[in-house]
């Protein structure tokens, strides 16, 4: 990848050496535009293809009448570009090697293809609207004797029907399929008569409702497809094309970055030698030698110089007026051509002033960043500007304009005030901004609880332009070391913080709930006990001896159930700027062993702490185990395992009348009664009896499942440790009942029959095993 | 463990302070008719102690096997669905759970919780329909559509389900709720009876309390028993023995609060404004209320302040705090009250050295 990417680089290098002398040769001799034409002929490297075009227009005439026909294009189609930009160069090289890539090697062995970076049969193109991806798509594809088949939003893209057999019967979606995997059309024919083909989906993040199943069927055809595919969009991050990224080599344009001092903007040479082009028969524009051209002029002076005379009113424009265009439009380049046109109509010269008066409001919306709206509002020219910029100004964002000039507006001094010794006035005027934000405040809750949307314009008003228009004047700091620019709103920031603390406190807080001592609410427990908490967790470890302090702490928050974050939570909740850590001066050695103790009572801790946290895989059990353990007569030590085998227990009891066996039980009793009968007793004793005999909790027959789950388990656990003395009187039996019953409860899974005859044998053999060697 | 929860009465007949209350509850019960109840009072006098004592009394022992839950709830409303997350605190009779948490879309916990309830409604041992009892915290702060919504159902579910509400201000409470349940008004308790309690706490602990001690600290404890009770423990970890002259220490924020109030006497300026802006900032960092905060900061202000000022900032005082129960984003209107304050207090300075 990065050597093609190098290889590109070097190419564009070579070609913007070309470049410099393509332009001397296309600038000076304008007046016999034909004998250039020859020049540039044999100087341009490889457009083959569309040299046929514009050779077509050789003679004078046929020039002429061609002119007339494009006179009345709009200039953005007239000169599209014909050659590749510099950015295509990857492109280029992935259309070049698409055969040999995916055809060739398709029959030669796919091995090398799956690492092949470049090996994607699609190639997807993102970037703002009007930087030329269309153009480029179709420029490298017509470069390279591709025939460009374009498919765009106007086009329906939905999913084409499951056989393409019955033909494509009218429908886009399946004259995609039929083109992309029929290999009749694209390769097999004989490629000399045939111009190979490149599908070109344009806009597909445009594939809205009309279209559905529009991406999948995308990808779909670009895994089977035996052409190219080209891809673009405005944004590769959208949600739609999520999937779709995946199958597809992703190149990404960027804006045109136009420098306003520097010459090496790309889209006002553009401009500045379009210009020059309009002008035409030799009168042309100043176009500075200085300017480095780009990859966009070669292709306008080889092709715009070549097939186009101009006939049209002459535009003359200062190449200062055209960096302020290019800047106005924000790397736009078909809205620049579009506006250019448009002033060529009515006037001859185009100066800057002229450029920058109209496009002051035709300017694109979104150029006006939150920023620039405050720097106005609050400027000292804001109180000249008229009532509908402002709001245009306050509704350029809507929700982060408020935010910045809540954030900034005390540090305006305001000019309207006049003299102000004692500061008094300013700070009534502060006081009055400060109420009217408050209102827009009031009145956004107002717009996005009761979805009230008409009074966007008054909540705008509130909280900017009257704030604005008190204040606005001269910023000044009130910091030491901060820069006199605006800040950006910290409430944003400070209202995520919040957010998270409230987080935590409520975890504290569910903590504290479940230690059953605590009844409180959230806002008491912060308000009131935060305070003493503190205390008890932190200052024994400062007074006391390293050994007691830890025992007291940690026998305080198995207490209350908290944890070592919950510790952190009060510790945080409890910092102050400007004031002392709470933490500070606790020796670290003290801080550690409060760790260790704290973790050495994990284990039985694990079940108190009453973590809400759904653990992955898991759904319902924490809860449970969470509701077994807060019964007062329970034993916080109790065992699950204990839980397990009372259940096990009264199972047994409750169940063993009620059976009657499937086949699969029959076959498994006979099975076990042949044990039996060689003198064996499947018997087994576990752990913890006496434990859960205290504990009763009638249960109905029907959760017979998950009951012997549990038992299996416990048993197989039992029977696997028989050092400890597992195999004795007073026992638990799981016996062949039970396991009937499992067969019962199991009838309509296999599997299930099978694992338990399979566990039921396990404990048979281990069972005989522990025997003997007991 | 914390005194507070050590000594916290479990039963109606143990309660100290509110003793004819417990009483009349108690006969409430056992009449077997008990309405719907609406506690309310000052923080710290007492409400939920006598709730828990109440759902003791009504339901036995088994009120306190409670369990600890994150519910949630899919809530269909119109295009979309709402997913709220709520802790609840529920045993086998109660559930109880404080609505406002979800913030305004408190709504749909309120109609949801009822109706799941009255869905499973629990028989008691001899075979009558009992009721489920249902304890909503915080009801003041719960928004007006809420509180619209439990108007109904509280009157259509009456039968199955009961509800106790336990709140600080009950003027925050519609109206119709208000005559819908039994109010229960809950006093502060007076220093007498905080001074009775603690030297009781003391006598259990075997604490030598120096005389005047224990009337100090409920006198500052602004007649909270569990302010009083706290900060009592709280002086019992910082020094013992005591001294009868101990500093009793205020809360954290308390002691924030206060700095950010002789800020703000000392100076009017934009300057200190800014800064001022910071430590509210911090103190809402720090999870305390917004309410609570401009409550205290009147407070601190006051006690600093010359008598004349005194109305026309306590007025404006509640009109911040009026305006930041309709809005959202606390810190614009404490920071206006400041600029308000401040803007007042120069222009007064002014007015009277010159």
């Amino acid at each position: 990848m990065f050597d093609m990417i190098r290889s590109s680089n070097a190419k564009a290098l070579a070609r913007g050496e070309a470049t410099d002398h393509v332009k001397k040769v296309a600038l000076v001799p304008k007046k016999s535009p034909q004998k250039a034409e020859g020049k540039i002929m044999s100087n341009s490297l490889k457009t083959n293809v569309n040299r046929k075009d514009s050779t077509t227009g050789a003679s004078p005439l046929k020039q002429k009448e061609q002119t007339i026909k494009h006179s009345s294009l709009p200039w953005t189609e007239k000169y599209r570009p014909k050659a590749p930009m510099t950015s295509l160069g990857i492109n280029h090289c992935w259309l070049k090697n698409w055969n040999q890539q995916f055809l060739d090697t398709g029959n030669k062995g796919k091995s090398k293809k799956q690492n092949d970076s470049s090996a994607k049969k699609a190639v997807l193109l993102s970037g703002t609207p009007g930087i030329g991806k269309t153009t480029s798509a179709k420029l490298v594809s017509q470069m390279l004797g591709f025939q460009a088949i374009e498919v765009n939003a106007s086009d329906s893209r939905g999913k084409a029907d499951a056989k393409i057999s019955k033909g494509i019967g009218g429908s886009n979606a399946n004259c995609i399929k039929e083109l992309v995997s029929n290999e009749a059309l694209a390769v097999n024919m004989d490629r000399s008569k045939h111009p190979k083909t490149v599908l070109i989906m344009d806009e597909v993040d445009g594939m809205s409702a009309g279209d559905r199943g529009g991406v999948a069927d995308l990808i779909a055809s670009i895994k089977m497809s035996k052409i190219p595919i080209v891809c673009i969009c405005n944004d590769r991050y959208s949600q739609k094309l999520k999937s779709l990224v995946n199958y597809c080599l992703l190149l990404s344009f960027r804006k045109p970055t136009n420098n306003s001092l520097g010459d090496d903007s790309c889209a006002s040479p553009t401009l500045s030698c379009m210009v020059s082009h309009e002008q035409g028969n030799g009168r042309v524009g100043k176009v500075d030698g200085s300017i480095d051209f780009g990859g966009w002029l070669i292709c306008l002076i080889v092709y715009g110089g070549g097939s186009f005379i101009v006939t049209f009113p002459i535009a003359y424009a200062f190449l200062l007026a055209l960096e302020e265009l290019a800047e106005r439009v924000n790397g736009d380049m078909r809205m620049a051509l579009n506006q250019l046109q448009y002033m060529s109509l009515s006037m001859s010269v185009i100066k800057y002033d002229d450029v920058r008066q109209r496009l002051l409001s035709s300017a694109k919306d979104e150029d006006i960043s939150p920023f620039t709206a405050v720097d106005k509002l609050f400027g000292f020219n804001g109180g000249k500007l008229r009532m509908d910029e402002r709001i245009d100004l306050s509704m350029s964002d809507p929700d982060l304009v408020p935010l910045l000039i809540q954030e900034n507006y005390i540090n305006y001094r305001p000019s309207s005030i006049g003299k102000d010794e004692s500061g008094m006035k300013r700070m009534s005027m502060i006081a009055r901004a400060a109420e009217s934000i408050a209102d827009g405040d009031i009145i956004n809750v107002q717009i996005r609880r009761y979805r009230q949307w008409q009074l966007s314009q008054t909540g705008s008003l509130t909280s900017c332009i009257i704030p604005a228009a008190l204040l606005h004047g001269q910023r000044e700091t009130l910091e030491q070391g901060e820069r006199n620019f605006n800040r950006f709103g910290g409430w944003l920031g400070k209202n995520s913080t919040m957010g998270k603390n409230l987080r935590l406190l409520e975890d504290l807080h569910v903590h504290l709930l479940a230690s059953r001592e605590f009844i409180s609410c959230r806002e008491i427990l912060r308000l009131e006990y935060l305070t003493i908490l503190l205390k008890q967790l932190t200052d024994p470890l400062r007074l006391l001896p390293k050994d007691e302090a830890v025992e007291k702490v940690v026998a305080f928050m198995n207490f209350y159930s908290i944890s070592q974050g919950d510790t952190d939570t009060v510790v945080e909740l409890s910092k102050f700027q400007g004031h002392t850590n709470p933490m500070d001066g606790i020796p670290s050695a003290v801080k550690a062993a409060l760790t260790r103790a704290y973790k050495e009572g994990n284990k039985l801790r694990m079940v108190r702490a009453a973590d809400l946290v759904s653990l992955p895989g898991v759904k319902k059990a924490p809860k449970k185990r969470i509701a077994a353990i807060l019964e007062p007569s329970e034993d916080g030590l109790a065992e699950e395992n204990g839980d397990a085998l009372a259940e096990n227990e009264e199972e047994d009891s409750s169940d063993t009348e009620d059976l009657e066996g499937t086949a699969d039980g029959k076959k498994l009793q006979s099975e076990l009664n042949s044990l039996n009968s060689k003198g064996i007793q499947v018997e087994v004793e576990l752990k913890g009896t006496e434990n859960s005999n205290t504990k009763k909790t009638p249960r109905g027959g029907e959760k017979v499942g998950p009951h012997l789950w549990k038992s299996l388990q416990a048993g197989e656990e039992g029977v696997l440790d028989p050092r400890e003395g597992c195999i004795k009187e007073k026992e638990m039996r799981i016996d062949y009942l039970v396991l009937r019953n499992a067969c019962d409860w199991c009838k309509w899974s296999p599997l299930w029959t099978m694992y338990f005859l399979w566990v039921s044998w396990r404990m048979v053999i281990n069972f005989v095993n522990g025997f003997s060697h007991g | 463990m914390l005194w507070v929860d050590k000594y916290r009465p479990k039963t109606l007949d143990q309660v100290m302070v509110h003793e004819d209350i417990a009483q009349n509850l108690k006969k409430l019960v056992t009449e077997q008719d008990c309405p719907h109840l609406l506690f309310y009072g000052p923080s710290g006098s007492g409400k939920k102690t006598l709730i828990m004592a109440l759902l003791r009394q009504i339901f036995g022992s088994s009120a306190e096997k409670v369990k600890v839950e994150n519910r949630t709830w899919k809530i269909d409303a119109g295009s979309r669905t709402i997913d709220l997350e709520l802790t609840t605190l529920s045993s086998t009779n109660h559930i109880e759970l404080s609505p406002s948490d979800v913030g305004f879309q408190d709504r749909y916990v309120v109609q949801e919780i009822i109706k799941d309830m009255a869905k499973t409604r629990p028989i008691d041992i001899k075979g009558k329909k009992g009721y489920k009892v249902l304890v909503l915290n915080e009801v003041d702060k719960l928004s007006r559509e809420a509180q619209y919504s439990l108007r109904r159902t509280m009157e259509k579910y009456s039968a199955s389900c009961r509800l106790i509400l336990c709140c600080n201000s009950s003027s925050k409470v519609t109206e119709a709720i208000r005559s819908r349940c039994l109010n229960v008004r809950i006093n502060a308790p007076s220093e007498e009876q905080i001074v009775k309690v603690l030297e009781f706490i003391g006598k259990k602990e075997g604490l030598q309390l120096p005389p005047g001690f224990a009337v100090r600290i409920a006198e500052k404890s602004n007649r909270s028993l569990r302010r009083a009770i706290l900060s009592f423990e709280t002086c019992r970890v910082q020094q013992y023995p005591f001294t009868s002259n101990q500093a009793i220490p205020p809360m954290d924020w308390e002691e924030y609060v206060s700095e950010i109030a002789s800020d703000i006497m000392r100076e009017q300026s934009p300057k200190k404004l800014f800064q001022v802006r910071g430590k509210l900032y911090e103190l809402l960092i720090n999870c305390i209320p917004s309410e609570i905060v401009l409550k205290r900061l009147l407070y601190e202000l006051l006690k600093k302040l010359d008598e004349e000022l005194k109305h026309e900032v306590s007025h404006w005082a509640a009109y911040y705090e009026h305006r930041m129960r309709l809005g959202q984003k606390a810190i614009f209107h404490l920071e206006a009250f400041v600029a308000k304050f401040m803007s007042i207090y120069k222009a007064f300075l002014i007015a009277t050295f010159g």
